[in-house]
């Protein structure tokens, strides 16, 4: 009965239920399904990624290792590779106010600590820094370099000082592992990215080039041979209260310049303290009356042109006017002196008269052919152009530029003519390339072989027993010229400002190496005897160079072996004494 | 049963198409995977570089011509070779000896002979006994040594540890007070009783 009454409202219930559990069964189905659906779309669109970043590279892909290698501005090298110049990834020092936050009012302090304290702190890290100025820039809000260069573990005491405004941002530098050696040839990289004053200038356009830059730059120069020029130099410098002093050396056979010194100098790593009167090149930009050294050539010049046939021949040594001008010597030499004498001595008399007999036309145009009338051969940008007498040469100038006056060269043009003395004759010009070996410039003949050969003679006779003994590095057969030139001046010539000169070439049976060394305005102290001439200051620093770059450059020392000086012997008294 | 196999076919080819792609793409990713490597060594190449460019740079700078010379004029003084370091020949160095005076005695002259045989050459004799070498090894007199008895019985000696007490036992009394045994406990110090000697 019960079930009866019951039974339509119990399957009335047990339909409803079952409705119930069907449609939540389609419910929780549906929702599995989108949950399925989702899964799946997200586990097809990791699997595109994986596939995507498996299958494709990314298209920010780093630079290639070569160009990751390749420096910002291309490597300046010597002879043998020593990098004189490189590209430098260097940590600076930028003080950035906002790092704590923008500061409108200018009331919080961009730093964590006081600015006097955090300007001692950095003081102690960076011995240049002045500490009062690094106080004021701190204490200003105004962004900018603290320091342009840090060493990676001064970069890392500063980070430990725990100060958000100092960052380290890398940039990269130029830099020069050798200091302020050669200065000149090398110039400097301005703020502009842009090279200034020497090869750098000159290189500029190679040096940025990305598909040259990779390899370094090889120059002429010879680092040890540079090291040991600007020594001496400066040594010659300081020892005689000179205020300037200049000095090359150069390949007599390939023009090839193994060294340029030129001092006081500067270095290159600090820009800020390149003034222009350190940046100045001496040896290629000023122009002097080289004195005494101009008599070989001379001599050569008369020679060649067969003027002077016999050495033996005794010249009148007494000085003599030219219309307003009387041509004399530093001092009494006698009353007549043959060729190597006058040389040996130094004669201005001589050489005049040799001049005079030679004549203007011929002198003039041995001087052209050696390049004294045009700026000097070599890469550099600064090359000055020398006081050159225009047109037809009077009988007092023929005269005075026989010994050295009245023209006024750069010691560059010094070198090279030297090298066409010594060589055989020919003149080449100068470079700072490397010349690879057989690759010499062909050049042009000035003097005729036999004629070099007699000069080397008589260069080698001066320094054994001229006035240029004190530059007789021994073993080396050194040969060369003195030459004390006093400076121009207001109204003529000042007595005391002298510009001595030694030029040299070693050795002189073979010569390879011409060698140019100059001082401006030497005193004459204790050091060089209280004297201001050439012989006493310019040579003994030749003497010193020579025993130095010698062995280096392949010139061994020898006591067995010199010039043939015997037929020389009998004109030169005291020779072998 | 001809429709059969040719839908047996396509799932085949189907399933051969499918091997393939997968083995592509496996081999895609191994190959990338690859790359990658290559890319992350390029970057330890560059770093290791970039490096060795700081380091070299600062060797340079720390030996600079300019420093180096100023070194050597404080501290070493070496200075180049001088003509009378070199020697360029034979002829040189032979001109360095001098000639034998008159009254030198004469030279020792060695001379080298080859292709001996071993028999020709004398025998070698002790200059203690007079006898050819290898005869005087052992003394005539000595007793013989049992080496087969000895052998057997070196395990047995190496094994044997000598107690220190026993043999402290074993050794004869001395006139001098001893060291304490180092097994034994160190006497006592001197309690602090002096005053002064205690210490806080």
């Amino acid at each position: 009965m019960n079930a009866i009454t019951y039974a339509p409202a119990l399957t009335a219930g047990r339909i409803q239920l079952a409705n119930v559990r069907a449609r939540s069964l389609i419910v929780a189905r549906i929702r599995l399904l989108v949950i399925l659906v989702l899964f799946g779309f997200a586990a097809v669109v990791c699997l595109a990624r994986i596939a995507m970043l498996g299958l494709f590279e990314s298209p920010a892909r780093a630079a290639s290792l070569a160009e990751a290698l390749l420096p910002s501005r291309g490597e300046i090298a010597d002879r043998n590779g020593v990098p004189l110049a490189r590209a430098f990834p260097a940590y600076a020092l930028w003080f950035n106010p906002d790092a704590l936050g923008p500061d409108a009012q200018g009331k919080t302090s961009p730093l964590v600590g006081t600015p006097a304290e955090v300007a001692r702190r950095l003081a102690l890290i960076l011995p240049e820094a002045d500490e009062a100025e690094l106080r004021a820039r701190l204490s200003v809000r105004r962004p900018g370099y603290l320091q342009r260069r840090l060493l990676p573990e001064q970069a890392n005491r500063i980070h430990a000082l725990g100060e958000p405004a100092l960052e380290f941002p890398r940039e990269n530098d130029r830099y020069y592992p050798q200091g302020s050696l050669a200065a000149h040839v090398l110039g400097y990289v301005a703020a502009d990215g842009h090279g200034r004053v020497g090869m750098e200038q000159i290189l500029d356009q190679r040096l940025l080039d990305p598909a040259l830059r990779g390899k370094p730059v090889e120059l002429a120069i010879d680092m040890r041979v540079q090291g040991a020029l600007e020594d001496e130099l400066g040594r010659g410098m300081l020892e005689t209260e000179a205020i300037g002093a200049a000095g090359v050396v150069l390949d007599v056979d390939s023009g090839e310049v193994l060294a340029l010194a030129s001092l006081p100098s500067f270095n290159p790593n600090r820009v800020d303290r390149a003034i222009n009167s350190l940046v100045f090149n001496k040896v290629t930009n000023q122009v002097y009356e080289l004195g005494s050294t101009f008599k070989p050539l001379t001599v050569a010049a008369a020679i060649d042109a067969g003027t002077v046939t016999d050495l033996a021949r005794r010249y009148s040594a007494t000085p003599f006017g030219v219309g307003r001008f009387t041509i004399k010597d530093s001092h009494p030499l006698g009353a007549s002196l043959n060729v190597p004498q006058s040389l040996m001595h130094s004669s201005n008399i001589v050489t005049a008269h040799i001049a005079d007999e030679l004549g203007p036309a011929r002198m003039k145009a041995t001087m052209a052919a050696l390049g004294f009338n045009e700026r000097p051969y070599i890469e550099l940008p600064a090359r000055g152009f020398p006081l050159w007498p225009a047109g037809e040469w009077p009988r007092i100038t023929t005269m005075t530029v026989s010994y050295g006056h009245g023209v006024a060269v750069t010691p560059l043009h010094l070198a090279s003519a030297y090298a066409a003395l010594v060589n055989g004759g020919i003149w080449r010009p100068a470079t700072l390339e490397k010349v690879p070996a057989g690759k010499a410039v062909k050049g042009r003949r000035v003097f005729k072989a036999a004629t070099s050969a007699r000069m080397r003679q008589m260069l080698r006779l001066i320094v054994s027993d001229g006035t240029g003994r004190k530059a007789n590095a021994a073993g080396f057969r050194v040969g060369g010229k003195t030459g004390s030139a006093e400076k121009p001046g207001v109204g003529g010539y000042r007595k005391h400002s002298l510009v001595a000169t030694f030029a040299a070439a070693f050795p002189m049976d073979k010569p390879r190496y011409v060698i140019i060394a100059m001082l401006d305005e030497p005193k004459g102290t204790a050091a060089a005897s209280g004297q201001r001439t050439a012989g006493w200051n310019a040579a003994p620093v030749v003497g010193r160079v020579v025993p130095r770059i010698g062995p280096l450059l392949g010139i061994v020392p020898d006591d067995t072996r010199d010039v043939d000086l015997t037929d020389l012997a009998p004109l030169a008294p005291g020779f072998g004494e | 049963m001809i429709a059969r196999g040719l839908a047996m076919r396509r799932i085949g080819w189907v399933a051969v198409l499918a091997i393939c792609f997968a083995l592509l793409f496996a081999l895609s990713l191994r190959v990338n995977a690859l790359k990658s490597e290559v890319r992350l060594a390029e970057r330890k190449i560059v770093t290791l570089r970039h490096e060795t460019i700081y380091l070299e740079t600062e060797f340079e700078t720390r030996g600079n011509q300019q420093q180096l010379a100023q070194w050597n004029a404080v501290e070493f003084g070496y200075v180049a070779p001088g003509a009378g370091q070199y020697l360029e020949n034979e002829r040189e160095l032979a001109a360095l000896g001098k000639a034998a005076g008159p009254d030198a005695p004469a030279p020792i002259r060695i001379a080298a002979a080859s292709d001996i045989p071993a028999s020709a050459l004398p025998t070698m004799v002790s200059p203690l006994t007079g006898k050819p070498l290898g005869e005087e090894d052992e003394p005539v007199d000595a007793a013989p040594v049992d080496h087969a008895t000895a052998t057997a019985r070196l395990g047995e000696r190496l094994a044997t540890v000598e107690h220190p007490k026993a043999a402290e036992a074993a050794r004869p009394a001395r006139a001098f007070p001893e060291k304490p045994a180092p097994d034994k406990p160190a006497p006592a110090k001197p309690a602090p009783d002096k005053p002064g000697g205690a210490k806080p």
